[in-house]
């Protein structure tokens, strides 16, 4: 029945998604006021994944920390610890060795390969393009061979402790990841180049859950939605931690600000980070991997990181203890799922999905 | 180099607009990578909208805002909240003190969503959280707590791990108290363990403490 002939009864209603929903990852909960095909209202409710993970950090002590903010969520699960252990090392004034630094930042690069892979793999799932799709996940496969070879596992890598990190590698293993990741970046190129000029993705997403540089400054939007309006935030840029001062990389932005834009700067972001890889395997300094530590004085500090979702932010508070007295975090996703109220407005019932994934939503991270 | 000249030109400005809009002096701080961290404490809520005025003026983003107990063993009275900001590569601070020093009573907070839009969720989280009241905010409908639930009910929480580890429920409440009270649990020193200070919730109503002794 199309719009204009519907009865009037049909035109206007309200459509509830989620909080579980087939094309919906984790569970949310949208109510859509809708006008025909068209959304004019959107409500989300949250709430339903969360934990008290917040209320938790705070009678656990600060090495229980590291295992607890690691399973946040399985996505970021390298960006929580690594911006909570670098919280704790400014509080207590603690210096990562050269080589642990460079460990560190080789997990979170290698993370946000797979993570962001997964994303636009997803996309594809999303607007009904399968093959595509399971290219995707192939293409993300080798990434997780990668990590479970290095790390023993294929999402948690335990790779952060506070002070450094908790793993090597040695020459064999640098010469399998060196290998893999250039077998990896062929086939981003190529799907870079797919997702670029192939019809039918492009009809599906451009000009799809637009926003503009103002809405970015507006809602405070982070990450890789930020970068697809054109703005150039990255924390690995604007402050830069660890060794991201000593790496060449890019930050990728594209002009669209749609759904087309994100998937594309997620896109050219894995390339930029298996470049970043390299460059660690080519770089990797011999010597210590962690730090001596000292005993956490009183005191508050914050650290910031760019997860592969956007800036994470760790904020803790110590009277002395080996218990924090507050641990608060803030994702990328708590501050992007605002969004998502400008994106769907006058869109296309069946562009929501879409436009959800498009904004990569961690709703473990963001509830917590 | 680029990066330290840039932050240091910051630095020198957020301090000069909150010198000249507050009377107050932030304090500075690096850590081992370079990156600057920017701190000011408000002894109370009335001059927070003229502290996120001028960092609006100044164009920063606002990060989150933490709300904190400012003593382990006082979670309901002595709070405080740390509002973050960013300014380019800077993180600036802003602590507020919310209560009374003399009465310890708690003091309410104006909202900073005309300055801030991306307020609202933080604002929202920490009244449900900690019960801290917000004035003037556009919505104060919960965000991840059900309605049902008590504000605050977080200062409450018993881990899960808590639970695992009591043999029964006498261990539990004298583990539970024991924490909250500091008094060692009965039988440790003989003392009788006090009545929960607080009421266990659970959606749809409140479950009534266990008697001392209470069988397993």
């Amino acid at each position: 029945m199309s719009e204009t002939t519907a009865p009037a009864a049909l035109k206007h209603f309200t459509l509830p998604i989620g909080p579980l929903h087939v094309a919906l990852e984790e569970p949310m909960y949208f109510k859509l006021d809708l006008d025909g095909e068209r959304v004019r209202g959107v409500d989300i409710t949250a709430g339903h994944v969360h934990r008290g993970m917040e209320a938790l950090a705070s009678r656990r002590n600060f090495f229980q920390n590291v295992v607890l903010t690691e399973r946040v969520c399985s996505l970021c699960s390298n960006s929580h610890p690594f911006t909570y252990c670098m919280a704790v090392e400014n509080l207590a004034g603690i210096e990562i060795p050269l080589r642990g630094q460079y460990l560190r930042v080789m997990a979170e690069e290698i993370k946000r390969i797979a993570s962001h892979l997964f994303n636009v793999a997803i996309m594809a799932h999303v607007i009904g393009y399968k093959s595509l799709f399971m290219h995707g996940m192939q293409v993300r496969e080798i990434v997780q061979d990668i990590k479970e070879t290095i790390f023993g596992n294929r999402m948690d890598l335990a790779a952060i402790c506070l002070g450094g990190v908790k793993y090597d590698i040695d020459s064999n293993l640098l010469e399998y990841a060196d290998s893999n990741l250039r077998r990896t970046a062929a086939h981003v190129q190529e799907l870079i180049d797919i997702y670029r000029s192939d019809t039918f993705i492009g009809k599906r997403t451009r000009g799809v859950g637009v926003i503009t540089p103002e809405d970015v400054f507006r809602l405070g939007l982070v990450g890789p939605v930020a970068r697809s309006a054109g703005v150039p935030m990255d924390v690995r840029r604007d402050a830069p931690y660890a060794v991201y001062g000593n790496l060449e990389f890019s930050v990728i932005t594209e002009r669209g600000g749609d759904v087309h834009s994100r998937a594309m700067v997620r896109l050219r972001e894995v390339a930029e980070s298996i470049g970043i890889v390299l460059q660690i395997l080519r770089c990797m300094p011999e010597g210590e991997r962690n730090a001596r530590l000292s005993a956490i004085p009183a005191g508050e500090a914050v650290a910031r990181t760019e997860a592969p979702r956007g800036e994470l932010f760790y904020y803790v508070r110590a009277d002395g203890s080996d218990v924090p007295l507050r641990l608060k975090w803030r994702v990328p996703s708590y501050l992007n799922w605002e969004a998502l109220a400008v994106m769907m407005k006058d869109c296309a019932v069946a562009d929501v999905t879409l436009i959800v994934n498009s904004i990569d939503p961690c709703i473990s991270c963001t509830e917590r | 180099m680029e990066q330290a000249e840039r932050e240091n030109n910051q630095r020198d400005i957020v301090d000069a607009k909150i010198r000249e809009a507050l009377s107050l002096v932030p304090v500075w701080t690096e850590n081992a990578y370079g990156n600057t961290f920017g701190w000011l404490f408000l002894p109370g809520p009335e001059r927070l909208t003229g502290a996120a005025r001028a960092l609006a003026e100044l164009r920063a983003r606002l990060c989150t805002i933490s709300a904190y107990a400012e003593q382990r063993d006082d979670r309901e009275k002595k709070r405080g909240i740390a509002y973050h900001f960013a300014l380019g590569g800077m993180l600036f601070t802003v602590s507020v003190r919310i209560y009374n020093p003399q009465t310890l009573e708690k003091l309410p907070v104006p909202s900073i969503t005309p300055w801030f839009r991306n307020a609202d969720w933080n604002e929202r989280e920490f009244k449900e959280m900690f019960n801290i009241d917000i004035i003037d905010h556009p919505n104060t409908r919960r965000l991840f707590l059900d309605e049902r639930l008590d504000a605050g009910i977080m200062t409450s929480l018993i881990p899960f791990s808590t639970l695992l580890h009591s043999a029964g429920s006498q261990d539990l409440w004298e583990r539970v108290m024991a924490e909250k009270t500091g008094i060692a649990p009965q039988g440790e020193s003989g003392e009788k363990i006090p009545e929960p200070a607080f009421t266990p919730v659970r959606l749809g109503g409140t479950v009534a403490p266990p008697e001392s002794g209470a069988k397993e």
